[in-house]
């Protein structure tokens, strides 16, 4: 998940912009600072005009006191901007095949499952990414069952992740033998993923920062949660890497952004330093 | 193929209404993973900061420390941070480390009036994480509490730590303030050093 940078303009006075920043914090984790004012400035207006209120107070009303969540969540979708593509920061998906997952299995017998999570998937490229990567360049891969799960607090991207199609912008970094082996081409423009990946990962719509949504993901091995806490404050983060360590099954590991450190976040997990990259690790006990 | 349909995830669904009770009695609880769900519960009761509290000072397992410090940082409270407060003079490292980084989370206006008397605590090595944390808090009195550590403490370590403080805060404001400590330790050749970082820093060198 990512945001814009838009700078400038006003159109929330300082109490207002205060409160629903604060409204915002509590209820999805997303911090947003005076930096981004005129985006959020933008994106609530917008929403004011589509559901036709006057007065942010009403509409600030309206998010909190709506049963549905509905507005609520066309504001979040609004808020955040997904753009990312196949193979980003491959090193990562390198050491999960090369090192990680050899040892989360460790000790497992033949079959068992593996589970793996996609936390912040946006539009699917990462989920994907990683089945691929699995299928392609584990060389246990049939030796267990794997569960792929991905979510995202933006419903909108969700449905774009199920449906699997892409442009050639998303699949520049993706050899064309894979592209061939796993896409069906639909035009000029666009690929659509196969039916049987599509089918293999399960697409939620989850809030990270909600720890009632949070606490039904358990016995998770590894979590990708790749720049989106950088959208959290320093509270927001230490709450989400705290989740993700009861989510995780103990030895499990959490991936993060390559502009992202633990260390910053949380003292809960260990920093392991493999050929491909840095991962943090759930200490066993 | 390798990958099998993963269980479905329902994010709607409440998923530790098995616990039941009221999450205080869990705090004490032998597993914990329970003790950890139960700050996790209680980390927007003010009711509990006295419970959240004392578990700290007994709790050994990092992840459950963690997760109370947590909470005590999500209540937000005067009364949360006065709870941590006291920590900062437990002998073990992690603990007082876990409670300057939980203090530096909190808002300023609820944490400046429990740490700013410290600057003036008996004990310097108190003294030492008071400088750390106030000049760590966006508070309007930093800088004035700050250079009156600098031209009263009477230990140069405690000094040296508000000096450091006030070089992160940027502002070439301080500069006049860390120039009369060298003033005050005249042979100490660290505050000579720390006076010329200084210059160099605020003078854009």
């Amino acid at each position: 998940m990512t945001l814009p940078s838009d700078k400038g303009g006003a159109g929330l006075s300082a109490a207002d912009y205060d409160a629903f920043c604060r409204f915002l914090r509590e209820r999805t984790g997303l911090s947003f600072t005076e930096a981004k004012r005129y985006f959020v400035d933008r994106r609530v207006t917008e929403r004011m005009a589509a559901v036709g209120v006057e007065h942010v107070r009403q509409y600030l009303n309206l998010l909190r006191f709506q049963a549905s969540g509905e507005e609520l969540q066309l504001l979040v979708n609004r808020m955040t901007v997904n753009e990312t593509y196949f193979f980003r920061e491959m090193y990562q998906l390198d050491c999960l095949v090369n090192a990680a997952l050899d040892e989360v299995v460790s000790g497992r017998a033949p079959g068992s499952r593996v589970r793996i999570w996609s936390a912040g998937c946006a539009t699917g490229e990462e989920p994907y990414s990683i089945a691929i990567t699995l299928l392609e360049r584990w060389n246990r891969v049939d030796d267990f069952e794997i569960e792929l799960y991905a979510s995202d607090i933006d419903s909108h991207v969700l449905a774009r992740a199920r449906e699997g199609i892409y442009e050639q912008r998303s699949l520049q970094a993706m050899p064309r033998d894979l592209i061939a082996k796993y896409f069906t081409r639909l035009d000029d423009q666009t690929w659509q993923i196969m039916e049987e990946l599509r089918d293999s990962i399960d697409f939620s719509l989850v809030n990270i920062a909600d720890p009632q949504q949070m606490a039904n993901f358990r016995g998770i091995d590894v979590i990708f949660c790749r720049n989106l806490l950088i959208y959290f404050d320093d509270l927001g983060r230490r709450e989400a890497a705290s989740m993700f360590y009861d989510a995780l099954s103990p030895n499990g590991f959490v991936c993060l952004g390559h502009s992202e450190s633990m260390s910053r976040m949380s003292s809960l997990f260990v920093p392991r330093r493999f050929p491909d990259a840095i991962l943090y690790q759930k200490p066993q006990s | 193929m390798a990958l099998v349909k993963a269980r479905k995830i329902d994010g709607a669904k409440p998923g530790s209404v098995e616990e039941g009770g009221d999450p205080l009695a869990w705090l004490e609880d032998a597993d914990p993973a329970r003790r950890r769900r139960a700050a996790h519960a209680l980390g927007e009761r003010p009711d509990a900061v006295p419970a959240l509290s004392a578990r700290l000072a007994r709790e050994e397992d990092p992840s459950v420390r963690e997760t109370l410090l947590t909470a005590l940082v999500r209540t937000g409270t005067a009364a949360a941070a006065a709870a941590l407060v006291p920590h900062l003079v437990s002998e073990d490292v992690g603990l007082r480390n876990g409670v300057i980084e939980s203090l530096q989370q909190m808002p300023a206006a609820v944490v400046m009036p429990e740490v700013a008397p410290l600057l003036t605590a008996a004990d310097s090595d108190l003294r030492i994480f008071a400088a750390q944390l106030v000049g760590k808090l966006p508070h309007p009195d930093r800088l004035d509490l700050l250079a009156g550590v600098i031209d009263r403490d009477p230990h140069v370590n405690v000094c040296l730590s508000a000096v450091e403080a006030l070089m992160d805060s940027g502002d070439p404001a301080a500069l006049p303030v860390v120039e009369r400590l060298g003033a005050r330790f005249p042979d100490d050749p660290f505050v000579a050093f720390s006076v010329d970082a200084a210059r160099r820093l605020f003078s854009g060198a």
